[in-house]
């Protein structure tokens, strides 16, 4: 039997302080806006719209801004398109944005939740959880797309001002003496080996009075600034992984079902957290995802895979008859929770906002509402803090403490950590927790980071079913159903190491949903102990999971990867 | 408003690019319901024999534009426009590639007209033409019509299949062309097809052996490469093999490479991806042969193999030749 691997032994090639860079455009050069926002999700839209309302009532400080007040700067080919979550969102903050829209005016939401069930599922039966967990109730939430919900605030934002540069990364921080002036964009136009192609185009300087990394879920500047500003909270980031599927269903869903237990294993030391969801989507839709805690420690685990075997349960084949699959998606989910956070969630000229800064409540499986209200709250505290020259955005980091953000992940602080006892302790103990918000048993309950569990081979992916490409559907064509047509000839954006012991690169090789690591075939049965892993990174959809178990996503050129419709 | 004009590329030698024959073929089918004819636009010193003969694929008139030269989107946008107008034609139809898509972009900004793109096939209702374009990646197909004329089509790569119907000659007039001002700012330097090392268009080819990774390793290139040379075909390749370095990014079939329609292709050792399967799946004939039995090839293959490539291709190479040479 193989030895078990600590993907952390392996660690990627890639130094963070190579992403902190000054300005070096000539100052003429330079793109100069009012307030750049890093990601156009529902934190970095959220507040673009916040802002440019508050601008309205501020002229003075909206002239100050100069003639871009607002810029969005979104990886995607379109606000949305790397957008993917449930979703259920909590309509109150939405309310709040735009008070003048009702629910059945948003185009990104499906319907209002009426009715909620938990299922724990076994390999035949589905036994219905009464009472239900009260972390699972969705009663008076929207089933939304999220990818839908950033297209819609990027229109809004848009109209009222904001410039939302689509295709663009950024790529680097820009500091000078300790305070954050903006961020570089991404080159465009390089070969495989990074060397300029005919239609080369540097990236540019875009120099801001504030800026906001709204970057989502594994930030690629958040990460950098963490380690340059010291601002890593008292327990490390984690993830969780989902990948989540569309269909189009012969009859409607009338509930929003959440279900535990089969397919992954009860057994504390396979380490296996996670569910799947599946909402109703209106009449003729509904969605299904499967979501799995990355501090998993069998190498052959695979997401996918465990999406593809949940469907062929009895209880959920049964919802999907007749259906047919129309999207595909994955994308990480940060679960670190509250003491994830960041220490500071503001340095001189720079907040973080949403995912980037841990801003989920595992538990309730909620983050939309959180992001919007953060992009609001970070809005605000710019918009006095510049009134008067300053760009000491601390009063944000205050603000999202004493707003449900803090108060809500305050008392699911500990809820995650205990389902490393196996499910049904772990179950106990967070049920206890939850009833007495946090109090019980209190205190701080400390975890591994997810780099640091060792991968063994425990078998998962012999039970996960071959392709029938009705119900079940490989890596391949998933990747092509997310919409990702990515050159072949881009730069790898991937870091990691490439000869690696057999244990981590079958861990790579599962874990990813998209087929980016294999092992050459020749390799795959010879038995040496440590193998070559080959890299496809075009099919990215840029999941972020990789960075879990050993690696570092980097930014790979704007526009490239997955084109997310209605995930 | 009546009639259908088609571009009609060269090369520098006269002869016609068969996307643009295979349109013509198209116009010739789809006019009997438009009404007027079915013309050609061709630019250059292009001989009068040369001009007529397009009515073997169905042109029943030819354009000619001495004076505009060859190569250049704008000063063709100026040809087309000018024809257009002047005989009030409905339907301007580009066969594809990349000139096409320039000129009909051009065009139908000139015009002021409505524009379908990578549309795979045309039909008729009434008199009005409806163009059928794959969208979202391919996964489902939309009718296309115009609500007013007159309406460009662009044709997808391979859309449309060159057919020697039509009867005699067709009737060339000369028409004299103004160019824009802007036309005349640019001129053609060198022109060339970049990167086919292998001298062989595979765009064009009527058989193709596509080459997978299931080959092995790049010395095995050749059991495809015999293949292809008994049968008078070309190479293709899937992105993993070109991805490794074996053979060049223009041989690459698929969703991030070409589009090819042959009347034969002949896969071997590819397992049939999604994104290698939208750049062949309209080829005439399909042959596998995989050692997987569950490889998804066999699903869309006229004809499939389960069986070890190295053992069968160099027999079918011998039979061919056998039977050639007999």
């Amino acid at each position: 039997m193989a030895q078990a691997v600590e993907p952390a032994q392996y660690p990627p090639p890639f130094d963070e302080a190579d992403l902190i860079k000054q300005p070096t455009d000539p100052e003429d050069e330079r793109i100069e806006v009012g307030i750049a926002i890093v990601g156009g999700g529902p934190a970095g839209l959220a507040c673009a719209n916040r802002l440019l309302d508050r601008l309205e009532d501020e002229p003075e400080l909206a002239e100050k801004l100069g003639e871009v007040p607002v810029a969005v700067l979104e990886k995607g080919k379109v606000a949305g398109a790397h957008e993917l979550s449930g979703a259920n969102m909590k309509p109150h903050v939405m309310r709040e944005l735009f008070p003048d829209l009702q629910p059945e005016d948003w185009p990104f939401a499906y319907q209002e939740v009426t009715k909620d069930a938990v299922y724990l599922l076994t390999k035949r039966a589905a036994l219905p959880l009464v009472p239900m967990p009260p972390n699972f109730r969705n009663h008076g939430n929207y089933v939304i797309s999220v990818s839908k919900l950033a297209r819609f605030l990027a229109e809004k934002a848009e109209e009222k001002g904001a410039y939302i540069l689509t295709e663009t990364v950024a790529d680097a921080l820009l500091v000078e003496d300790r305070i954050v002036k903006g961020v570089r964009s991404g080159d465009r136009g390089r070969g495989k080996d990074g060397e300029p192609l005919g239609n080369f185009e540097p990236g540019s300087d875009v120099v801001a009075k504030a800026t906001v990394l709204a970057e989502g879920t594994l930030g690629h500047l958040t990460q950098a600034a963490t380690e340059y500003f010291d601002l890593a909270g008292s327990l490390p980031v984690r993830w969780e992984l989902g990948v989540k599927e569309v269909w189009e269903v012969q009859k409607p869903l009338d509930k929003v079902i959440h279900t535990m237990g089969w397919p992954l294993r009860k057994a504390a030391k396979w380490n296996e957290f996670g569910g799947s969801f599946i909402y109703p989507m209106g009449e003729d839709k509904l969605c299904i995802g499967m979501v799995i805690g990355l501090d998993y420690t069998d190498s052959t685990l695979s997401c996918h895979d465990l999406l593809q075997e949940l469907k062929t349960h009895p209880f959920v084949r049964k919802l999907l008859e007749g259906g047919k699959r129309v999207a595909w998606g994955a994308k990480t989910i940060p679960s670190g929770g509250y003491f994830a956070m960041p220490r500071s969630l503001a340095v001189p000229g720079m907040v973080i906002a949403g995912d980037a800064a841990s801003m989920v409540n595992v538990p309730t499986l909620k983050g939309v509402h959180y992001a919007l209200r953060a992009g609001m709250l970070a809005a605000d505290a710019i918009v006095d803090s510049l009134k008067q020259d300053s760009v000491n955005f601390e009063n944000y980091h205050e603000a999202v403490h004493k707003s449900e953000i803090g108060e809500d992940l305050f008392e699911s602080r500990n809820m995650r950590a205990p389902f490393s006892k196996g499910f049904f302790i772990g179950g106990a103990i967070a049920s206890a927790m939850t009833i007495t918000k946090g109090a019980f048993p209190g205190g701080k309950w400390s975890y591994e980071p997810d780099t640091e569990i060792p991968m063994r081979d425990g078998g998962a992916s012999k039970r996960y079913p071959e392709p029938d490409n009705e119900l079940t559907f490989n890596k391949l064509d998933s990747v092509f159903l997310s919409g990702n047509a990515t050159r072949d000839d881009a730069p790898n954006h991937v870091r990691i190491q490439r000869h690696v012991p057999r244990e981590l690169a079958k861990t790579w090789v599962n874990l990813c949903p998209a087929q980016v690591y294999e092992i050459p075939e020749d390799q795959l049965e010879n038995g040496a102990p440590t193998v070559d892993v080959h890299v496809t990174a075009s099919n990215c959809v840029q999941c972020g999971a990789i960075n879990a178990k050993g690696g570092r996503l980097t930014m790979p050129e704007g526009g490239d990867g997955p084109l997310y419709q209605e995930t | 408003m009546a009639g259908i004009l088609v571009y009609a590329l060269h090369d520098d030698e006269g002869n016609f690019n068969n996307n643009s024959l295979g349109a013509i073929s198209e116009a010739a089918k789809l006019v009997g319901s438009v009404g007027g004819e079915a013309a050609a636009l061709v630019v250059g010193d292009v001989d009068d024999a040369a001009c007529a003969g397009l009515g073997k694929y169905g042109a029943t008139k030819v354009y000619r534009a001495k004076s505009v030269p060859e190569g250049l989107a704008q000063p063709i946008v100026d040809a087309m426009a000018k024809v257009m107008t002047d005989n009030s034609i409905s339907y301007a139809l580009f066969g594809g590639g990349l000139l096409g898509f320039e000129i009909g972009a051009g065009l139908t900004a000139r015009l002021n007209a409505g524009v379908t793109m990578e549309v795979t096939s045309v039909k008729a209702e009434g008199d009005k033409l409806i163009a059928e374009r794959p969208v979202l990646q391919d996964s489902a197909v939309v009718d296309v019509g115009y609500v007013g004329e007159p309406g460009i089509i662009i044709g997808r790569l391979n859309a449309f299949d060159a057919q020697e119907s039509g009867s005699g000659d067709a009737t060339v007039e000369d028409v004299e062309v103004e160019l824009s001002e802007w036309s005349t700012k640019a001129r053609m330097i060198t022109r060339g097809e970049s990167g086919d090392e292998g001298g062989v268009n595979i765009e064009d080819a009527d058989i193709l052996v596509g080459a997978g990774r299931g080959l092995g390793s790049p010395e095995n290139l050749s059991v495809a490469e015999d293949l292809a040379n008994a049968l008078g075909g070309a190479v293709a390749s899937t992105r993993a093999i070109v991805d490794a370095g074996w053979t060049p990014y223009s041989t690459q079939i698929g969703q991030t490479g070409k589009t090819v329609a042959p009347k034969l292709y002949l896969a071997a050792g590819i397992s049939g991806a999604i994104q290698h399967k939208v750049g062949m799946q309209n080829s005439e004939n399909i042959v596998a042969v995989n050692k997987d039995p569950n490889a998804p090839i066999f699903e869309f293959s006229d004809l499939g193999i389960v069986g070890d490539l190295h053992k069968i291709l160099p027999k079918l190479t011998e039979a061919i030749k056998a039977k050639k040479g007999g």
